[in-house]
């Protein structure tokens, strides 16, 4: 069936309104999608032909180190010399390197890096069946040389029959176990690796549960191993899944949640106990020898965080450049580190618990998944992809499965909707059992706390993308707070459904491409950033709030140039490593603690049901795993000899074990599965005091904290105040000054004015004294002109008297004549006024001598007159 | 209540007092422009009616929405005037209702949809209202939607519970239906008419 959907895939003759993925273009992008289909070939067949150059080189690499291998092998049974040689080898460099730092580590003969690397870390039985598993692996390699595409993977020869024999394994274990006793366990052991043992407990099952078992389980995939050509790139990766789930186990203890009691009862148990049974002993070795191997880990973690892999730059441009669509469903496999978190029939198991929970009819929370989970999940299967062609019904009833058995795998998370597209992508590219280990990778691991019941790290992450973009974008966040759009709107959305829905089907692959090989949410921001550099310039011409929003919602929905988002994405945004992101994450994630915590107490009836439930519920479902565990462990002789696949990987597994060896050093010789649960009960309610308590000490921090702000703030508003006050001194003598100045300059203006004053005076009485010298002159004038009358005047009155004088001498030559005494008397009284009129006549010529000419003129005038 | 187009751009981002372009647009009496949050239970037909709304379309098997879906659509009223109707359609899951605050913030119109034929769906409604009494803006205007209306054969809600429902808390009451496009014009019509008008003044 998976080879159907996959051909689909590659089936040309689509639908004119579907792209290459089957997936439904929207009508407004199909003449987008035109454009590039073309360029998205030719890149095809680009990226096609350098992937297959590179894993033909890796191939030839480890195919020679293989033979070599072989070689050594039959030369020396022994394992201590065979490290030895591996150990020279291992100066060799290049890739063979890679893979021998593994063989040195696990110290066994598996070859790595394929099918085989499941049988790994075996004893001394292996080490002699060792060079037959060889044999096999080198026939192998050179048949997947010549047939490189398709799912080559599953075929021929003694592997054939370990994925069948799995699952009648697992049919027979569903059938058979549903008390899950130690006992059935160990048989279930052995049944993974022989043959006839399932077969016998097959025939034990009832035939009506069998019946029952086929028809739902029948159609799930079987597990498919990737091809061996990618075992190098997946073994570099399962070496970052192991060194994750270190560094969890460190944290943990670090922060004091339920492992550490655990571990305290691991040491206690490992030391003190000396009778311990048996059972425990191999328990203790086991987790010895996977703790000696963490503990080898770590220690190459400190002298170089991951051991040397020269082809990784090459390997992490050509996944910039895209994966091929034929290999994208393993490589993605390979870079979620899929093997290594795989557990042998814990699908299939989970799928038997949530078809007995079902059949039982009992949906209470404590068995099978909560009701509103399976309401949620039938609601959502029909629009995931609606009509995508794959998602048929049996197609749907994968992605039920998977979401189902998902929510019994981690009950914080259940199921939250766009989960429900990862899934139903992840199942076109995979076969289901795959499909559900990548779906673990990716929604515990990389996106741990986005999907849980409050979405706490979802929320944090929305600030932190928020500080980013104000800080690369000052210009467009501007503009979006004038508009009154928050980014986080439209950034929310993207994030949650890691851009599924929101980009063409193309860009989100090439997107996941990046995401999944770098292991963590830093490609989900850069992408973010890079769609706001390449469509930031056109949003700042928006006008409008809902504008802006649309515009950017349809132009991301037509990044058809994928190339160029994705190297906008990782070349533009180097510095916004997880480094840095985790830092932010530190800043932000108290504000919104607080906020749920708020919510929470403000009374969400509809939450708090769950958490003591579910977590009692996981509980419940854990000990079978460890148990399971346990006897994986024991029946491992046999599993090996056969090359079967019972074999879990230690470092998957270390929180069980780390769990299994505790129950088991204390309980002996008691109930264990009794025990196990009480104790679980116990853990539970320790964990529950733990995480208020949590809770309690971040609240109090997050009180002192706003303590010592409020304390700073008073210190600083006291400092404002000085200053504010020193600033009014300065002003008030400032304004003192200027006052002065101005006083000055009215000062200044007065005297000025008094200046113009005092010169408009002289001017005034220059004026006047001009004047007067003109009214002098004009006086002096009147004066000469009076002079020069009084001179005619003078000259009449000379005239005059000599006139008189001569009529008086005529007058008294007549008197004589006459001589008449009244006549002489008259004469006298006439004459006196006559000669003072004389006299003063001739004063005034004298006076004027120096005039004569003015006097002559004058009176010449005047007697002309 | 003297609340104005302009509430949900004024109060909806962080930028205070700056939308003086979006004031200029919203507070003309004649096109006024309203930020609408819909909210309600997943599968109910939120995504629909926004679809039958402003596309004029119906997909039965619409996806789902994850986080939220933005659409924008302009009507006209009678009176001419025009009213510009940003659409936040939410996701329904329970646990996306932590981030429901940050699309009904600042929102002048809320829808809560619940569907006829699942009392849980109307319970979650009466949740929402509750939450927006709580944490909306006080002046929001509220319209309880029974979607659905064409499978009343299937009907578990009666319609007298909606109508008192609303009555109850102030609400406007209507019963819809996308697939068949039954009220839901009249839906948008009717809150477009009792939103508050800015006075012309303004």
């Amino acid at each position: 069936m998976s080879r159907n959907r996959f051909n689909f895939l590659h089936n040309s003759e689509l639908e004119l309104r579907r792209d290459a993925y089957g997936f439904a273009l929207r009508p407004q992008h199909i003449q987008g999608y035109r454009e590039y289909a073309g360029i998205y070939k030719e890149e095809e067949e680009e990226r096609t032909q350098k992937w297959k150059n590179f894993l033909e080189n890796q191939e030839l690499a480890q195919l020679r180190s293989t033979k070599e291998k072989y070689k050594e092998t039959l030369q020396a049974n022994s394992t201590e010399f065979e490290e030895e040689t591996v150990r020279d080898k291992n100066s060799e460099g290049n890739k063979a390197e890679a893979s021998e730092l593994k063989r040195t580590t696990f110290s066994e003969k598996g070859s790595e890096g394929n099918e085989a690397e499941a049988s790994e870390l075996k004893d001394e039985t292996v080490s002699v069946s060792g060079s037959q598993v060889d044999e096999a692996q080198d026939t192998r390699w050179k048949a997947d040389l010549s047939e490189r595409s398709g799912r080559s993977n599953v075929p021929e020869g003694t592997r054939e029959t370990v994925p069948e024999r799995g699952r009648e394994g697992e049919k027979a274990e569903v059938t058979e176990l549903k008390e899950e006793t130690l006992s059935e366990r160990g048989k279930k052991g052995d049944d993974s690796s022989r043959k006839s043992d399932s077969d016998g407990s097959k025939e034990l099952s009832p035939q009506k549960e069998q019946l029952s078992e086929e028809t739902k389980t029948e159609k799930v995939q079987p597990w498919a191993q990737i091809r061996p050509s990618l075992g190098t790139i997946e073994h570099m990766m399962n070496f970052r899944v192991k060194k994750r789930k270190v560094m969890k186990g460190e944290q943990i203890t670090k922060s004091g949640d339920h492992l550490p009691s655990i571990d305290e009862a691991r040491s206690s148990g490992g030391e003190s106990d000396e009778d311990i049974k048996e059972k425990v002993c191999v328990t203790v070795t086991s987790y010895g020898s996977v703790n000696g191997l963490d503990d080898k880990g770590s220690q190459e973690d400190e002298v170089s965080p991951e051991p040397y892999f020269p082809w990784k730059e090459e390997l992490e441009s050509l996944v910039h450049g895209g994966v091929p669509k034929d290999l994208r469903g393993e490589l993605w496999q390979a870079f979620v580190g899929v093997k290594a978190r795989r557990t042998e029939r814990y699908y299939q198991d989970l799928l038997a618990q949530e078809i007995n929970a079902d059949e039982s009819k009992e949906h209470d929370n404590s068995f099978g998944v909560p009701r509103k989970w399976k309401k949620q999940i039938e609601k959502d299967i029909p629009r995931t992809f609606p009509a995508h062609p794959a998602l048929n019904e049996d197609g749907r009833d994968s992605l039920r499965r998977l979401l189902l058995a998902y929510a019994l795998h981690n009950p914080s998370v259940g199921y939250c909707q766009a989960m429900n597209f990862f899934a139903g992508l992840l199942l076109l590219l995979m076969p289901e059992e795959n499909a559900f280990w990548t779906f673990v990778g990716i929604i515990d691991d990389y996106f741990d706390g986005y999907y849980t019941e409050e979405m706490i790290e979802a929320q944090v992450d929305q600030l932190v993308f928020e500080e980013l973009i104000r800080e690369r974008f000052p210009k467009l966040v501007h503009h979006l707070d004038y508009l009154g759009v928050q980014v986080t709107w439209i950034s929310g959305p993207w994030f949650l459904s890691i851009f599924v829905n929101i980009l063409p089907w193309e860009s989100v692959l090439r997107v996941w491409d990046v995401l999944l090989y770098e292991g963590n949410r830093v490609m989900l921001f850069r992408t973010a950033l890079a769609l706001m550099e390449l469509y930031g310039p056109a949003l700042v011409t928006t006008k409008d709030a809902g504008d802006a929003i649309t515009l950017l919602q349809s132009l991301a929905g037509s990044t058809f140039d994928s190339s160029q988002l994705v190297f906008t994405a990782c070349m533009g945004y180097l510095t916004v490593t997880e480094a840095r992101l985790q830092e932010l994450r530190e800043k932000h994630r108290p504000a919104v603690l607080l906020v749920v915590e708020e919510r929470s107490k403000g009374g969400r009836v509809w939450k708090d049901p769950n958490g003591l439930a579910t977590k009692l519920y996981s509980f419940k479902h854990d000990p079978e795993l460890l148990i399971e565990e346990n006897k994986g462990t024991e029946g491992s002789d046999d599993a090996l000899a056969d090359g079967d696949l019972s074999y879990k990987e230690p470092a998957a597994n270390l929180d069980n074990m780390l769990s299994g060896l505790s129950v088991n050093s204390e309980l002996e010789g008691r109930d264990l599965q009794e025990q196990v649960v009480w104790l679980k009960v116990e853990l539970c309610s320790l964990l529950e005091e733990k995480r208020s308590a949590v809770l309690r000490a971040e609240e109090l921090e997050t009180a002192l904290m706003e303590m010592v702000k409020q304390d700073n703030r008073r210190q600083l508003s006291a400092r404002i105040e000085q200053l504010e006050q020193e600033v009014a001194e300065l002003q008030q003598s400032l304004a003192d000054k200027r006052e002065q100045e101005s006083a000055m300059i009215q000062v200044l203006m007065k005297v000025e004015q008094e200046q113009r004053i005092t010169e408009d005076a002289r001017r005034n009485a220059e004026q006047d004294a001009r004047a007067q010298r003109y009214a002098v002159n004009v006086l002096e004038e009147k004066y000469e002109k009076a002079m020069a009358s009084v001179a005619q005047m003078e000259k009449r009155a000379v005239m005059a008297e000599s006139m008189l004088e001569a009529t008086l001498q005529y007058e008294s030559g007549q008197a004589k004549a006459v001589s008449s005494p009244r006549a002489v008397h008259n004469q006298s009284s006439v004459d006196s006024p006559k000669r003072r009129i004389g006299l003063f006549g001739l004063a005034w010529r004298d006076r004027n001598k120096g005039k004569p000419s003015n006097l002559e003129g004058s009176s010449d005038r005047k007697s002309t007159n | 209540m003297g609340c104005s187009g302009s509430v949900p751009a004024r109060s909806s981002g962080q930028s205070g007092g700056l939308n003086n372009l979006e004031n200029a647009g919203s507070s003309d009496a004649k096109n006024l422009r309203v930020k609408l949050v819909l909210l309600g239970d997943s599968g109910v037909g939120k995504s629909c009616i926004v679809l039958r709304f402003v596309r004029g379309q119906f997909d039965p098997t619409s996806k789902v929405t994850v986080g939220a879906s933005f659409l924008s659509q302009t009507i006209a009223l009678q009176d001419s005037t025009t009213v510009k109707f940003e659409i936040w359609d939410t996701a329904g899951q329970e646990r996306y209702a932590a981030l429901a605050p940050l699309y009904y913030r600042g929102a002048a119109v809320a829808v809560v949809v619940y569907d006829i034929t699942s009392p849980d769906s109307f319970n979650k409604a009466q949740y929402w209202v509750k939450e927006l009494q709580k944490h909306g803006s006080p002046d929001i205007v509220m319209a309880l939607v029974g979607n659905k209306a064409d499978l009343h054969e299937k009907r578990e809600v009666p319609a007298q519970d909606g109508i008192e429902y609303a009555e109850k808390n102030g609400m406007f009451f209507i019963e819809t239906s996308a697939k068949t496009a039954d009220n839901i014009n009249q839906l948008f019509e009717e809150i477009a008419k009792r939103l508050p008008r800015p006075s012309p003044s303004s």
